[in-house]
């Protein structure tokens, strides 16, 4: 720091007045009653997944072609990106702000384009960390277990995952067909999890082939059998030849068994099973429709799904019940039908169907296939567990009311989904790790979650406390952005197989993003609440008083001479800096 | 993709949001260390600071107010004398000292066509001394001499205009909110032989009864409304318009600034009609 230039005597005065130094002496911090300051807050993307991936960290790699890194980042919390590149419901792509000012950014999208690219370069995860002696016991190798099994490998516990059926991969293995996502990659994926040394028996059913009681060679055990009951239709003829759960056909498919199918086909319900099982069939060359009791608007299914659907010209007729299966020489030969009208809302808030006295209409059918929802078979499950409603009941940390028990997936109260499946297995993964480490859990979500809907963050978890970045708990909104610094730009369209094509083969139907695109589209990202060095504040200081600290930063503020004017808070345009008072 | 080395030292004594220090400091990254700076009375005489400091690292000569243009045609005929034909000579004057008080100075420059810069950073009013309106002063303005009861009656005159019909070969407007394009265009007029003037609009949080936070929205915003379009004019007469304006009313412009807090809806409007008109006829001599 330059100090004051004093002239002691007339004759060290200059003849002229010329400069002698610099003003840097003059702290001009001082005059400040306002202090800006750095402070990252949460984007929406990380709080709506489920899983808490770092989606905003990752759209930032991926703008600068740092594919496999933003991968990396995606790994830390969530074994299966490229299955939720396919698969999931995006609920990031809900959040995201960007869809308010024109278009969400394609996360789900790009999600799966670096889960191909690390495919490609053949990259793994990273490995363990120090190895324990304790043990756990995975019941059930859905998204939920799986997850579960790979975040406490990677701690270093011991794992064996139960399986009731001959393969690996629950619901997404069984209940998702091919054109969906392809068997190849969901297998690389769990191949990765095994790799970790995690140990997998097959065809081992719980209540059936063991009970929980054999299982207390270890020390935490992690339950997530999922929904793998059908709910019946519960109409006369039911039970006649013909008639086929979803779940079931499904199962068949994908296990690889012959399924004979006749011409028409009608699949009953409106959820993802009902339109995945209607998809499949068409690939399988006959015809489907679906019947559905309500309307489009109340349907379960995803929107991307139906419209699919509805592209290769599956018939669906709303508003229709069936009531009685009618049998020829044993097999099913009509189906005999209702109309219905919506009336009030049920308790879900969606419109209840009311039959239309003297509608009956019939329909010729080969085959029915009733996919009208899923449940789980809790009966090997001891009561002091704690069920309620068909479900096990978890406090926050998903521990059931028995010690070192712990439940996730479909069968505790979430949405019954691949990512809230995923989301429950990591969170019983880092407090199956407070368990076996007697480690105080309380006050932990403080420093662990991403905002208020339950997020948690792997990455956070496993820093020491003094590592940990400080995180803001606000949660950015598109008010909060300087939108002067955006311009309006199209979200890029994932290619798609051709609908002719599609029709009997199960090829993937999605294909994918080329690299130009999959950087340009996440370089829509705003980055909100998060500095992505955009430099604003370093460029318009007035008092160059933001340093820079090389290319990569961070950018640093110089107290010493920041007056407070609040023009670098003002010009952020992520809301990635703060105004605060100045304490003197 | 800006200069990282900085030419302005922190420690300055301008107030917090001053428009000015960010105008020069765009200004020296584009222009480099071989420059030498004529600063008449305004501002930047301050905020510089005093004998025996300086905040700037290139050597500034503090001259009168009205001789800032004629000063530096002096320096530059001296370097030309000692066979430097390198370095730049800049004027850097406030809106006072440009457009009032050394208007015959730098009328006589642009007319000679002498090798000079001149930079007038316009914050319309004499500020430094006080907030007195100058003939940069927008119609409507409060200032310390047309207080709100008896604000500026008339327009602010039209500099570029003034510069364009002494045929120089550059004059160009910019401002603090676009830094990219400041930073161009003196990185081109410095390329260019001959009087370049530059035109730069600068907030001043002080003087215009504004949150000191503001001052680059507020540039931006006088750019999108149309207030201070930022274009060029080669030869006097090549008009090229540099930024497409959003075309927003002048209202979200007017009451962001206090100095503007008792405009009547038809002082208004009748902004408004000028601002309209005024860019009608500059996209007239664009297309032209």
């Amino acid at each position: 720091m330059p100090e004051q230039i004093i002239f002691k005597r007339e004759e060290d005065m200059p003849y002229l007045p010329i400069t002698f130094g610099s003003m840097a002496w003059n702290k001009t911090g001082t005059w400040r009653y306002l202090r800006p300051k750095f402070e990252n807050k949460i984007s929406p993307c990380i709080e709506g997944c489920p899983a808490g991936q770092d989606i905003e960290g990752a759209m930032v790699l991926i703008g600068k072609g740092k594919i496999l890194q933003a991968w990396d980042l995606f790994k830390e919390e969530n074994p299966f990106p490229a299955v939720c590149g396919r698969v999931c419901f995006h609920p990031c792509e809900s959040s995201c702000n960007r869809g308010e000012f024109d278009e969400a950014v394609s996360i789900n999208a790009l999600e799966r384009f670096m889960a191909d690219m690390a495919s490609r370069h053949g990259r793994k995860p990273l490995g363990k960390r120090e190895k324990r002696k304790e043990k756990a016991a995975i019941v059930g190798s859905g998204p939920a277990g799986l997850t579960c099994a790979y975040h406490l490998a990677r701690l270093g516990y011991g794992v064996t995952v139960f399986e009731a059926l001959p393969v690996l991969g629950g619901m997404l293995r069984v209940g998702i067909p091919e054109y969906r996502l392809p068997k190849k990659v969901l297998e690389e994926e769990i191949d990765q999890i095994l790799e970790l040394g995690v140990k997998a028996e097959v065809n081992v059913r719980l209540g059936k082939d063991f009970l929980m009681n054999d299982l207390k060679e270890y020390q935490a055990i992690f339950l997530a059998m999922g929904n793998h009951q059908s709910k019946s239709l519960g109409i006369p003829g039911e039970d006649t030849q013909g008639i086929m759960s979803g779940l079931e056909f499904l199962k068949n498919v994908n296990l690889g068994k012959a399924v004979a199918l006749g011409k028409r086909v009608a699949v009953i319900g409106g959820g993802n099973t009902a339109i995945d099982a209607a998809r499949s069939v068409l690939r399988l060359g006959s015809k489907p429709f679906i019947l559905y009791r309500r309307t489009r608007e109340e349907m379960p299914a995803f929107l991307g799904e139906i419209l699919e659907a509805e592209e290769e010209g599956i018939e669906i007729s709303y508003l229709v019940s069936p009531v009685r299966v009618i049998a020829e020489n044993g097999k099913v030969s009509r189906l005999e039908c209702l109309k219905n009208r919506l009336g009030p809302a049920d308790e879900d808030g969606r419109r209840r169907p009311v039959e239309i006295k003297g509608s009956n209409f019939f329909l010729e059918v080969d085959q029915v296939i009733a996919a009208i929802g899923e449940e789980a078979d809790l009966s090997p499950l001891p009561k002091k567990l704690g069920l309620k409603e068909n479900a096990v009941l978890t406090d926050e940390r998903g521990a059931t009311r028995q010690k070192g028990v712990f439940a996730g997936g479909d069968i505790i109260q979430q949405p019954r989904t691949v990512v809230h499946a995923i989301g429950s297995g990591k969170r019983a993964a880092i407090f199956i790790d407070c368990f076996l480490k007697k480690k105080k859990w309380e006050g932990l979500f403080e420093a662990i979650r991403i905002g208020e809907q339950g997020t948690l963050s792997m990455k956070r978890y496993l820093q020491a406390e003094n590592e940990r970045a400080s995180l803001s708990s606000k949660t950015v909104r598109l008010k909060d952005l300087n939108l002067d610094y955006f311009d309006y730009k199209k979200r890029k369209k994932m290619p798609k197989t051709q609908v002719a094509k599609r029709v009997g083969s199960f090829e993937e139907v999605n294909q994918g993003y080329a690299e130009e695109t999959a950087v340009a589209e996440a370089k829509r990202c705003f980055n909100c609440g998060v500095c992505n060095l955009c430099d604003n504040c370093y460029i318009y200081c007035p008092d160059v008083a933001i340093l820079k600290q090389g290319e990569d930063g961070p950018n640093v503020i110089d107290y010493d001479h920041c007056k407070g004017c609040g023009i670098c808070v003002e010009e952020c345009p992520r809301d990635a800096m703060v105004m605060e008072e100045e304490r003197r | 993709m800006y200069e990282r080395r900085e030419l302005m030292y922190a420690g300055h004594q301008a107030c917090a949001g001053c428009g000015a220090t960010m105008s020069m400091r765009y200004a020296l990254k584009a222009l480099g260390e071989k420059t030498i700076l004529v600063i008449p009375a305004c501002c930047w005489s301050v905020l510089a600071g005093p004998f025996p400091y300086s905040a700037l690292q290139v050597p500034v000569i503090h001259t009168a107010f009205e001789t800032g243009a004629s000063t530096a045609s002096g320096i530059k005929a001296g370097l030309e004398m000692r066979g430097d034909t390198e370095t730049t000579v800049a004027a850097w004057v406030g809106d006072g000292g440009t457009f009032d008080i050394g208007i015959q100075a730098l009328s006589g420059a642009a007319e000679r066509n002498d090798d000079i810069m001149y930079f007038c950073y316009d914050n319309e009013a004499y500020m430094n001394t006080g907030i007195q309106r100058s003939s940069a002063t927008p119609f409507g303005t409060w200032t310390t001499t047309t207080p709100a009861n008896h604000p500026k009656g008339q327009p602010k005159k039209n500099m570029m205009e003034i510069m364009a019909a002494h045929r120089i070969p550059y004059a160009a407007t910019c401002t603090v909110a676009f830094p990219e394009d400041m930073m161009r265009k003196i990185s081109k007029a410095k390329a260019i032989r001959g009087t370049r003037f530059i035109h730069i609009y600068s907030p001043c949080p002080t003087g215009w009864k504004a949150p000191s936070s503001l001052s680059v929205k507020i540039a931006r915003l006088a750019v999108h409304t149309k207030i201070f379009p930022l274009y060029e004019v080669e030869g006097g007469e090549r008009y090229n318009i540099n930024v497409d304006p959003k075309n927003l009313p002048v209202d979200e412009y007017l009451r962001l600034q206090g100095r503007f807090a008792h405009l009547t809806d038809d002082e208004v409007h009748t902004t408004q009609e000028t601002v309209d008109r005024e860019w009608e006829r500059l996209v007239k001599k664009a297309l032209d």
